[in-house]
């Protein structure tokens, strides 16, 4: 009798969880779309530049049927994660979210986000610039629009390079910086930091995509995995394993740690290769270097050529759960496309629309942000680099669709490189196999060469 | 809506009462209920926030969820799977030794500063209850920040002790790394642990006392018979509480993981950290679930071997 | 008007009255005082000490006095890096002062970024305290009274079922949790924040054993004879009895609840719900973003205006426990 009992409560118990776990997925594409000048927007998303809040404004003035609720998620991680948390449960979920590039696939495959072409967003492809535009594409069709961009950039500090006697406008290829980065090092400073922890990840990916690398490619349900016996794979192994042996590069900084901004702050790391979005990150974590700053295009693997790459980036995405996907795909188009893309880019976000990257305001030194950034760059235009960047071509390079578990899995495996327990290519053949098991865990069918 | 609600107070109760132990059967009253009045409220609660979570978390470990091919049935795969998976193994290690070496020197250090409280002997008593407790109310966030700096080998405390004794110290490397967390969590926890100590000693009446020391009992000799045998009880739930504390060790790991050089905080450096792992950025929220019903039963296991025999006498 | 004029005189005389008592009151501290140290110069003499007033030791109060400066310094970086600007806080040595005194600055900033949202989050964290320390307290003294005073079915195996679900990962629940919130439209409500803090299986232990204390069932038995409800019962002759066990229970529910990280974080989408810890480390966060704009000077001061009420909260609590004392007196 008690067990009986006891039997039916913990079978109720169970039944009103997954009976409330299994609704609220799959229902007509149609019926979501709602009306597009009719609606209560939820829109998650980070906001760097303090701007969310007047761009909202804007567009609901010059949309008076549509209001925007903005839930400031904090990072681009704790976003992705709330929004898989709110899929599986089935509601809960905004309309319209941003997301950090690489992570717009993984929500694209198990069916969370909607296909942009619908509302014709495959026709703004020329608007954009490739980079951003060709990392947010699956089974060829548009998943998201991009709001910021980060083509990979050169920062150093010309007070240290000047220093080890280095120019660094003259470095224009890999070999050029291996060069600098040994005339550096005699001064007690370090080129640049390395650690090989998961904050390097996003760096790795951009510097193996100029090298034209390929270490996984995705073909449906299928993935090849070629870490290490790939032509731009071994290229890069090389590079980076010749600056660890010869102790050029600092190895116990981690990217975005306490210490990296202070070794920023006092000359300790004298460069760095990441996104075109560094500049406020530097302005606000190394204020002392003020003036010695400065910005160039990414070196290269081989001389003559311009090949970019792009390093983070976010972009903004319509919730497949959501029941106003009309109206959400207007409030998307407007910010990255529309009046709200420039009020982005007036509030120091890098954008990828190339009319804006070509214009004169974008570039004009005499506009307040502007001259903020030129000042502490050494009165350098710092704008009229960054826009060369985002216009020059960029290799094909595409992320795998579990791209956080190869970010946190990079930092496992990779940074026993930096440690110097393993050579960098054993590290990145044990990163493979890590990715191989997980694909399979995942139900793909993985080949690793 | 309500439903989750309304099954607690009618389906907790003859749950609990399934598990009778021969006392209850000797006592020959009717059964009391009385005890409900008050103790449903808890109850109702407590089966809402734990026992519905943890029988779904049981129900979903015997699935596997894909990104392609959906979620399907696999039995006790995912149990088979982390038998031999290492990474959980060494995890677990890591706690175990972790709890080994932490909880007894907190513990000790609560018990003695809440006995030297407790003896009205130091000057400036409240200074010292207050200043012992204090750390407890710092956010784990801020603590570990905080001590994050101070054993900087470049630019923390560490650093600076560095430079002007000319030693090469390092407490973020990979062989003492657990030890500066222990340190961590005894500045956090020691405080919290000897309100507890502190409370129970409170509560012994000050007639015991001088009964005592007019029979001449030595203020040693009131400790050892009268103080002591009183800590006990709440030592053993002090214990059990550390120990549950330590096997689900996460926040200063996972915040330290971004100060400290060479990534020697991995993603599976604790049980937690792994299943946060697994579950938030590697899609197996399933095999997760299964690691946490596993680590349940594990730090059950050792918490009832280590203390809970002693505490059932203790309240019977 | 009558009754009011008859009332005056009466008055007049209780003030009177009162006064007396607190001169007369006044008066018995001087002479306590008086004798103690009497008692303690008497006591070092002889080389006895007496248990109520025992000499107080220099050495173990310097033995006391290292373990205070080990719990206490990270507070003095706390607030010396309060003090600081970013650019200082980047720049100089983490235990001396910057080159600016910013400590003013700070504070306003803290309270005027992003429009102000810290003091939301600061009323958000009261609010939960309030309604989620303050209901777990309850339940706790609830629970804990009924596991002690009374012999109900079920009741041992309370405990363990209790131990054996806290062992379950927190992280591990989070989901499940979180899908079950979400399914009634609970998460990004304060009812998300609230309801898990309403468990504290340490305070309803700790009730448990102070009730088994310091209540005597003598009391309870003299009480139901009289034919007064439990509940009745429980609430005037019970409670003041837990005083000191309901204290140090409050201490620790609240400092859990305003302390809370995980659930929060999970729960919690919309940032004018956000208490201050999660509030915090978005603003931490921010400086590890992409383009975010460093703000450790307002992570750290905010750090430091968080922990105030809580030493607040505790510096008022703590009175209770002398009353303690006398509470667990009368059990003889």
């Amino acid at each position: 009798m008690r067990n009986t009992k006891k039997v039916i409560a913990a079978t109720a118990a169970v039944a009103t969880l997954v009976g409330l776990a299994a609704c609220g997925s799959g229902s007509d594409a149609n019926a979501n779309k709602g009306n597009a000048d009719k609606a209560e927007l939820v829109f998650w998303g980070w906001d760097s530049g303090n701007s969310m809040k007047d761009i909202i404004a804007k567009f609901e003035k010059a949309n008076p049927g549509i209001t925007v609720k903005f839930n400031n998620t904090g990072t681009a991680e704790k976003t992705s994660t709330a929004l898989s948390n709110a899929i599986a449960a089935g509601n809960g979920a905004p309309d319209v979210v941003m997301l950090e590039d690489p992570t717009v696939t993984q929500f694209a495959v198990t069916d969370g986000l909607v296909d942009l072409s619908e509302f014709g967003a495959d026709k703004l492809a020329d608007d954009f610039a490739a980079g951003p535009w060709n990392k947010l594409q699956y089974n060829s069709k548009p998943y998201a629009l991009p709001i910021d961009s980060g083509p990979e950039m050169f920062f150093y500090n010309k007070a240290v390079f000047d220093k080890a006697g280095v120019d660094g406008e003259s470095i224009k290829t890999w070999d050029d910086y291996y060069e600098a980065a040994k005339k550096i090092r005699a001064t007690g400073s370090y080129i640049t930091n390395l650690a090989g922890t998961s904050g390097d990840y996003q760096p790795f990916t951009a510097q193996i995509w100029q090298a034209g690398a390929q270490p996984w490619k995705v073909d449906g349900e299928k993935i090849t995995i070629n870490m290490t016996k790939d032509e731009g794979m071994q290229r890069y192994i090389k590079f980076v394993q010749k600056l660890i042996d010869e102790d050029l590069v600092d190895t116990k900084t981690p990217n975005w740690s306490d210490d990296w901004n202070r070794e920023l702050n006092d000359g300790t790391i004298a460069s760095l290769t990441i996104g075109a979005w560094m500049p406020i990150n530097l302005m606000t974590g190394a204020p002392d270097q003020a003036g010695n700053w400065r910005v160039a295009q990414l070196p290269q693997w081989e001389e003559g050529k311009e090949v970019s790459a792009e390093d983070g980036g976010s972009a903004l995405a319509v919730v497949k759960l959501s029941k106003n996907q009309a109206a959400a795909y207007k409030f998307v188009e407007y910010m990255t496309h529309g009046d709200g893309a420039q009020t982005m880019a007036d509030t120091g976000t890098f954008p990828s629309l190339k009319k804006i990257l070509t214009s004169d305001s974008f570039t004009d030194p005499t506009t307040e942000a502007n001259k903020k950034t030129n000042a502490y760059f050494g009165g350098q235009n710092v704008n009229e680099v960054l826009s060369e960047a985002a216009q020059r071509p960029t290799e094909k390079f595409q992320y795998l669709p579990y791209n956080p578990f190869a970010q946190s899995a990079y930092g496992d495996e990779v940074s026993k490189a930096y440690t110097g327990e393993i050579t960098l290519e054993q590290a990145l053949q044990n990163y493979g196999k890590k990715l191989a098991e997980q694909g399979e865990q995942q139900g793909y069918t993985v080949t690793v060469k | 809506m309500t439903q989750p609600v309304g099954v607690s107070p009618v389906g907790v109760s003859p749950e609990m009462a399934g598990m009778h132990t021969p006392e209850a059967r000797i006592n020959k009253h009717k059964a009391d209920w009385r005890g409900w009045k008050f103790m449903w409220p808890f109850a109702v609660v407590f089966v809402f926030v734990f026992i519905i979570p943890i029988v779904y978390a049981i129900y979903i470990s015997f699935f596997k969820k894909q990104m392609i091919g959906g979620t399907k049935f696999v039995g006790l795969q995912n149990y088979q799977r982390l038998l031999v998976d290492q990474q959980f193994w060494s995890s677990v290690g890591r706690v175990a030794l972790f709890t080994v070496v932490q909880v007894p020197i907190m513990l000790f250090l609560a018990a003695a500063m809440a006995l030297a409280i407790d003896s009205m002997k130091l000057h400036g008593t409240k200074f010292f209850r207050i200043s012992t407790f204090l750390p407890y109310a710092v956010p784990a966030v801020v603590s570990t920040l905080i001590w994050g700096f101070v054993y900087g080998a470049k630019y923390g405390l560490v650093g600076s002790f560095n430079d002007f004794f000319g030693t090469n110290v390092d407490v973020l490397k990979p062989s003492v790394l657990l030890a500066a967390i222990g340190n961590i969590n005894t500045w956090e926890f020691t405080g919290y642990n000897m309100l507890i100590f502190y409370s129970s000693l409170s509560t012994i009446p000050h007639s015991l006392y001088e009964a005592a020391s007019i029979d001449g009992a030595s203020e040693w000799q009131i400790v050892k018979s009268i103080k002591l045998p009183e800590l006990k009880g709440s030592l053993a739930i002090t214990v059990i509480f550390s120990i549950i504390g330590s096997f689900q060790l996460f926040n200063e790991p996972s915040i330290l993981q971004n100060m400290v050089p060479g990534n020697a905080i991995t993603t599976y450096y604790t049980p937690n950290m792994y299943a946060y792992n697994l579950s938030f950025s590697g899609n197996q929220s399933n095999y997760a679930a299964a690691l946490a019903i596993v680590m349940a039963v594990i730090t059950m296991a050792i918490a009832y071997a280590v203390q809970l025999n002693s505490m059932k006498e203790q309240m019977k | 008007m009558s009754a009011a004029a008859s009332a005056r005189p009466a008055e007049a005389e209780l003030r009177a009255r009162e006064k007396a008592a607190r001169k007369a009151e006044k008066e018995r501290q001087k002479r306590i005082a008086r004798d103690e140290a009497a008692e303690r110069k008497r006591s070092e003499k002889a080389g006895f000490a007496n248990v109520n007033n025992p000499r107080r030791s220099t050495l173990m109060t310097i033995l006391c006095a290292i373990f205070a400066v080990y719990c206490l310094f990270p507070f003095v970086y706390l607030a010396i890096n309060a003090t600081k600007t970013q650019a200082d806080f980047t720049s100089t040595f983490g235990l001396g002062f910057g080159r600016t005194f910013a400590l003013w600055d700070n504070i306003a900033t803290v309270f005027t970024y992003q429009n102000g949202i810290f003091g939301r989050w600061l009323v958000n964290t009261l609010l939960y305290v309030v309604v989620g320390a303050g209901g777990a307290t309850l339940l706790a003294i609830m629970g804990g009274y009924a596991l002690a005073k009374f012999r109900f079915p079920g009741r041992k195996a309370v405990f363990a079922v209790i131990i054996g679900s806290i062992s379950v990962p927190g992280i591990a629940l989070a989901v499940p949790q979180f899908l079950l919130f979400a399914k009634l439209g609970l998460t990004n409500t304060p009812w998300a924040m609230i309801i898990p803090s309403l468990i504290s299986p340490f305070g309803l232990y700790l009730m448990w054993i102070f009730s088994e204390q310091a209540v005597p069932t003598e009391l309870l038995e003299a009480a139901r004879v009289d034919g007064a409800s439990e509940f009745r019962t429980f609430w005037t002759i019970s409670l003041p009895l837990l005083a000191p066990g309901i204290v140090t229970t409050a201490l620790f529910t609240i400092v859990a609840t305003w302390n809370n990280y995980f659930l929060p974080l999970i729960m919690l989408k919309d940032a004018d719900w956000y208490p201050l810890t999660i509030g915090l480390n978005q603003w931490k966060d921010q400086a590890s973003t992409a383009g975010g704009q460093a703000i450790q000077n307002l992570v750290i001061t905010g750090s430091l205006i968080t922990i105030i009420p809580l030493v607040i909260a505790f510096l008022c609590l703590q009175k209770y426990w002398q009353s303690g004392l006398a509470a667990g007196a009368v059990k003889e």
